[in-house]
Parts: structure tokens; sequence; C-alpha cells
């Protein structure tokens, strides 16, 4: 018959925990590294940003109103995601681990419960007006591209919108578990 | 509190065996997934550094921290397959010729049944954290503690026991 003791005991008994040889330095450098990945993100979302505007301006897409409203929905649909990535990952960010351990779950269930809205309500609507974006540029594309090359848009379109919702629904049934992992 | 790496070293040297073991509680003894957690841990115990306050413990501020990181151990995925309780009790053998390491594994499947509040409560009494320690670790009362430690302490002795399985 165990008691409570006996597990306290078998727990400090339990084989001895090897502080990693250098594992101070490792996480001190992980750090920098880190921050640096952060800065390599931002670039690339930056040239993303430009390469867009300029394609805009390349292709004048002012000057026809269908070309304009589609590639507005779909620049303005990717940039409105980005940003809503950027503002849950700065919050995120932003929560204390400091904080005692009530207060912190608290505020986690709260954060994850934001994501649920961003996921089941925003993400659906962001995807249909990217889809009526290209859905009104095809006109354009079907007249100015040969026959062959329209088709290699529409299915190949099709292929990433199905991968890209693929991974858009992993990432979503990950954040659930952890917020019933966190709600149990 | 200075941000200095020898100071950093210090902390991590003195600590790093504590945090993994409460990672290990944390994830039903997964030892892959506790390093990264433990690692975790100790990326905000650097970039904290300069806010500790030395009115606490470095060891209390240490732990909040780990029990913060290792409650959102959900969002990482299994390395290894962990043993699950009922293939624990599955097992034939009687208590005496468990190995030492086997009644750690069954203690691990145990402590993964209970809520991640009560998984933390529970591994710093098993490591034998002041109960007042405790309840500022997890910004409870020292009363509520108390009485949570004490419900906790059946569950887990049913469980090893096997009686509420």
């Amino acid at each position: 018959m165990k008691t409570f003791k006996d597990l306290q005991t078998q727990w400090k008994n339990q084989e001895e925990v090897q502080v990693p040889e250098n594992g101070a330095e490792r996480i001190m450098t992980t750090l920098t590294d880190i921050k640096r990945k952060q800065r390599l993100t931002n670039g690339i979302l930056l040239t993303t940003a430009v390469v867009l505007i300029c394609f805009f301006f390349y292709v004048s897409a002012f000057k026809f109103q269908t070309v304009l409203i589609g590639l507005l929905l779909m620049i303005g649909s990717l940039f409105f995601r980005i940003v809503l990535e950027l503002l849950s990952l700065k919050k995120l960010r932003s929560m204390d681990p400091l904080n005692r351990a009530v207060e912190y779950k608290r505020q986690m269930i709260r954060y994850y419960d934001r994501r649920r809205i961003i996921h089941l309500v925003i993400t659906p609507l962001i995807i249909l007006t990217y889809c009526v974006g290209f859905w009104l540029l095809l006109p354009a594309f079907n007249s100015s591209l040969s026959a062959g090359f329209y088709q290699y848009i529409v299915w190949s379109s099709v292929v990433v919108l199905l991968i890209l919702g693929f991974f858009i629904g992993r990432q979503i049934q990950e954040e659930l578990k952890v917020l019933r992992g966190l709600k149990e | 509190m200075e941000k200095s790496p020898a100071v950093f070293q210090s902390i991590y040297t003195s600590n790093y065996p504590k945090v993994m073991r409460l990672c290990l509680g944390h994830v039903n003894g997964d030892e892959a997934m506790a390093q990264e957690l433990a690692q975790e841990t100790f990326i905000k115990v650097w970039e904290n550094l300069s806010s500790f306050r030395e009115e606490a413990q470095v060891a209390t501020w240490v732990y909040r921290i780990t029990v913060n990181t290792c409650l959102l151990h959900f969002r990482r995925k299994k390395r290894e397959n962990t043993v699950e309780l009922s293939q624990q009790l599955a097992q034939p053998e009687a208590e005496d010729h468990l190995t030492k390491q086997d009644q750690i594994t069954q203690l691990y499947a145990c402590i993964d049944t209970l809520r991640s509040e009560q998984k933390s409560i529970i591994l710093l009494e098993l490591e034998g954290i002041p109960q007042k320690e405790i309840a500022e670790v997890m910004g409870l009362t020292h009363e509520a503690v108390r009485v949570r430690i004490h419900r906790i302490k059946n569950a887990l002795t049913n469980c090893v026991q096997h009686e509420n399985i």
C-alpha cells in the first residue's frame, strides 16, 4: 500500500537529470537566431508587398475596373490576413510569462478564443474574398493569355487553394486542440 | 537583476534539473518534448532576467515561468510514444519487481490523468517546494493550494494503487 510520501521519495530518487554542457550558451545563441529569423520574415513580407504593388502598376490595373477590383480584393484579403497574423503574434508575445499561472492561463484562453473566431469566421470570409477577386480576373486572363496558359492558371490556382486549405485546416485543428487543453 | 551571461549560467546550472523534471511530469515523460519546453523556459528566463526583482527567490520566479511554459505543451507534437497508463497497468509484474524507472513511468502516467493546473501543483509538491511558494507560483491563496494538494494527493495515490481504474 503506497502513500504519497512513498511517491515523493520515488520522485526524488529518480535518475539525476544531467545539465547539458554549454546549455546556457546555446540558449543565448538561440535567442539571437530567433530574432534574426523574425527580421528575415518581416523582410520577406515587405518584399512581397512591394512586388504586388509594382505588379499592380505594371499591368496598369487602375485602367480596367474589373481587373482593378479583382486585384484589390486579392491583395487586400492577403494583406488583411497577414496583418491579422502579425497582430496575433504580437499579442501572443506580449503575454507576460512572469504572470501567476492562473492569470496566465486565463489570458491564454482569451487569446485562443479570439483565434477561434479568426479561424472559424474571418478566415473563411478572407478565402472567399480572395476567390471572388481571382474569379473577377479570369475574363482578363482569358482574353490576354493563350488557352493553355489560361488552363494552367485556373487549375494551378485550384491546387494551390487546396494545399493552402489543408495547411490552414491543420493549423486550426492544432490551435483548437490547445484551447481544449487549456479549458479542460 | 543584472542581465549577464555569468548570472544566467548560474541560474541555468542550479535550476535545470528541477525545470526538466517539472516538464517531464507535464508531458508524461516525453524526454524530447520536455527538453524543448525546458529550453523555451530558459529562453524566457534569459529574455526577462533584467526584470527580475530580487525580493522574490530566483527559483520561485523560474518555476513560475516553467509552469506557464508547460501549460502550453499542447502546442507541440509528441516526439516519442509515451507509455499509456492502461499499458502500464496491463503489466503482469508485481509491484516489487518494477524497476525504479518503471515506477517513475507509472507515476508519470498517473500524473498525466490530472488537469494541467493540478499537474503543476502536484509536481511542485513532489519536488518539495513549500506550499506558500506553490501558492505564489500559481496565483492562488495558501489555503486553496492546501485543499487542492490534499485532493490531488488522494487521486494520485489511488491511481498508483490501481484502485480507480
